[in-house]
């Protein structure tokens, strides 16, 4: 088995995970908000000390996901690209190793989303016929770059056929 | 090259038709809602609905052209907005004739052109005479083959090219005794089984659970409660036998392979006729299945996976129902020589022994609701739900013992087991990528799963092989990029190319 990948994803990924994973915990706190409300307006047969108990919990693990997940997930990323071979590794507590030969790939794209363009950053989508990978968090010009050297490689390894 | 044509008049029923199937349950609640008290009223509904369908069938049957000009396949469709729809011939990669019922019941055909990446069903011409329909393919086939470079452009003998085209270099046909077989055995249960089981469960609404028990009360005069269960048990599984048998029977009568020039031409069915055609360079895999029930007779069914195509099956498609083990290998070697690759070896790479016990903990895990939900329902009898960890156990030790996963030339053979053994043969330059997994626990035993993705229909297909040697996993893994990738052969990386670094790419991460 070789060593893990070379590269790592650009260090602003954890800022910006954090922020994205903030806002899908928001989400989660509108179920004891709801029981509240129902219980609140509607006929109240919910205990308020069972809708603190689910919210207090509710906090400790949003606190535990946005401190330690992103983090953790940073850490284990790690991708490598050279002209034969994209090389993945991820996964928080499975981990996964991807190898996906540069000839299979049919297109490569870059994606932003709000939050990380604030934070200057893009992924990398790479498809093949039968799957699709992706590089998160990358620095724009990294992804740009990655993007068009690997779409050129691909290429190059297509015509050497 | 030809003039815009349309289908034959009989489109118009298909299509009114079509529109019932695809809307059914809409239907169902007009009907509810027109309907009403009044059983006249409900007759004018069904009446007025089916001539609005029908006149619709024949204004877009009406609507509807198609024609084969400058090597694309040109279709003009649509009542109120006009749909043009232009496949450009290297995009066509299967062509399907098939006949309904209804087809059928004219001498007709509908023919089904499918291209890469697009399930869009717009590309059916659903009414056409046998002969058409030829003529058609013919003249898509002759451009795909053209566009294909596989003939020499510019001066290809047109009736040459057709008589290769339809005779077949050999052909392969289901024999009755092996079709009753491959009905009889057929794991088409599970979906009868929930067939029957939901059946079962809409009689509650429609007879009154009295009436049910006066019934059967009169009909089996000394039934308790636990010979009912037993008996209403046995009856949903019979007759989910039987449907699981009638409908295999119906897919796969007639069954037959004929090998082409270059592709492969698959026709079953009793009442609906498909004929499925495969070119060779479509396929991207093949799957050697082994049933439960089949495995100890000694039989097995084969699988193709292509790109491009399919939809119910996941995409695959079954190349042979039934297939004596034995006969296997001489199969393959006339159908698809490719393929024809020792499936066992002793360069085996399984598992090792101390993967075992993760094998055996899973099935172990997987029995334990269902042990739990017997325990729940027969609490006095709880104990002996734990019957059911023996075949569980020893499936997952049959699961251990038939996980392995070898290399030949050019092909990797991966063999795994859930409830059927499944052998799938892959060819290097098919395969789109491969993962490795490992969680925490397989990180102490230095255990990883392999997977492998090809292509297939729309999504890919992969094949998992669970809990090998880190470093057979990781071999295998790397395996692909070894040597030339490409069908066409020919090592195109020398050696020293690995150690290139200089076009590898060297991102710096500076934040």
């Amino acid at each position: 088995m070789r060593t893990s990948p070379k590269h790592k994803l650009s260090k602003s990924a954890i800022k910006a995970w954090r922020i994205s994973t903030l806002i899908f915990m928001l989400f989660l706190f509108l179920v004891p908000l709801t029981l509240w409300m129902y219980s609140y307006f509607g006929d109240g047969q919910l205990s308020l000390w069972l809708i603190i108990a689910i919210t207090v919990l509710l906090v400790v693990v949003a606190a535990l996901v946005i401190l330690f997940v992103p983090e953790v997930r940073w850490q284990r990323w790690s991708y490598q690209v050279d002209k034969h071979e994209v090389d993945l590794q991820s996964g928080i507590f499975i981990i996964t190793r991807t190898l996906v030969p540069i000839k299979r790939v049919q297109h490569v794209d870059t994606r932003q989303g709000p939050i990380l363009r604030s934070y200057g950053l893009a992924d990398v989508t790479i498809s093949t016929a039968a799957t699709t990978h992706r590089i998160p968090a990358l620095n724009e010009e990294t992804a740009e770059q990655m993007r068009d050297q690997i779409s050129k490689f691909a290429r190059l390894a297509k015509e050497d056929v | 090259m030809s003039e815009p044509q349309r289908q034959h008049p009989v489109a118009a029923l298909t299509k009114a038709l079509d529109v019932i199937r695809g809307n059914f349950i809409t239907i169902l609640i007009l009907l509810f809602i027109g309907g009403g008290d009044e059983d006249i009223l409900l007759a004018y509904w069904i009446l007025g609905m089916a001539v609005i369908l029908l006149v619709w069938g024949v204004v877009s049957w009406y609507r509807f052209s198609f024609q084969v000009a400058e090597g694309e396949l040109r279709i003009e469709q649509g009542v109120f907005v006009r749909k043009k729809l232009y496949l450009t011939s290297d995009r066509i990669q299967v062509i399907d004739i098939s006949a309904g019922v209804i087809q059928r019941l004219f001498g007709l055909v509908a023919v089904e052109i499918k291209t890469a990446g697009s399930s869009s069903k717009e590309a059916k011409i659903s009414a056409l005479t046998r002969q058409e329909a030829e003529t058609l393919k013919a003249q898509l086939r002759r451009v795909i083959n053209q566009a294909e470079g596989a003939e020499p452009r510019g001066r290809e003998g047109e009736a040459g090219e057709r008589i290769e085209e339809t005779e077949p270099r050999k052909s392969y046909a289901i024999a009755p005794r092996d079709l009753l077989i491959a009905a009889t055995t057929s794991g088409r249960m599970g979906v009868a089984l929930s067939l029957v089981g939901a059946g079962f469960s809409q009689i509650d609404q429609v007879v009154s659970d009295e009436r049910m028990v006066r019934f059967i009360e009169n009909n089996i005069p000394q039934s308790t409660s636990a010979s009912l269960i037993v008996l209403s048990i046995t009856a949903v599984l019979v007759i989910s036998w039987v449907f699981s048998f009638l409908s295999a029977l119906i897919a796969y009568y007639d069954f037959k392979v004929e090998v082409r020039e270059k592709e492969l031409v698959i026709s079953q069915g009793l009442f609906e006729r498909t004929q499925l055609t495969v070119p060779f360079n479509r396929i991207q895999a093949v799957q050697i299945k082994e049933e439960l029930m089949r495995q100890p007779f000694g039989y097995a069914s084969l699988v193709i996976e292509s790109a491009g195509y399919g939809e119910s099956e996941g995409n695959s498609t079954t190349l042979f129902p039934l297939i004596k083990r034995e006969k296997m290998y001489d199969f393959l070697e006339e159908v698809l020589p490719e393929y024809n690759v020792a499936i066992e070896g002793e360069d085996d790479h399984a598992p090792p022994l101390r993967a075992l016990r993760r094998y055996l903990l899973r099935m172990l895990w997987w029995s334990l609701p269902f042990i739990l939900i017997f325990w729940a329902i027969f609490p006095s009898y709880g104990l002996y739900g734990l019957v059911l960890l023996v075949p569980a156990l020893l499936l997952g030790y049959q699961q251990y013992r038939d996980a392995a996963i070898r290399t030949e030339d050019h092909t990797i053979v991966l063999r795994a087991r859930l409830l059927s053994k499944r052998t799938a043969i892959v060819k290097k330059y098919r395969m789109q990528a491969t993962t490795l997994k490992q969680n925490p626990f397989q990180s102490r035993l230095q255990l990883r799963d392999f997977t492998l993705h090809v292509a297939s229909g729309n999504q890919g297909r992969s094949f998992t092989v669970r809990d090998l040697d880190e470093g057979d996993a990781g071999r295998f893994w790397a395996w692909m990029l070894h040597e030339p990738l490409s069908a066409s052969g020919g090592k195109k990386r020398s050696p020293g190319d690995n150690g290139n670094d200089a076009e590898s790419l060297s991102f710096s991460e500076d934040t």
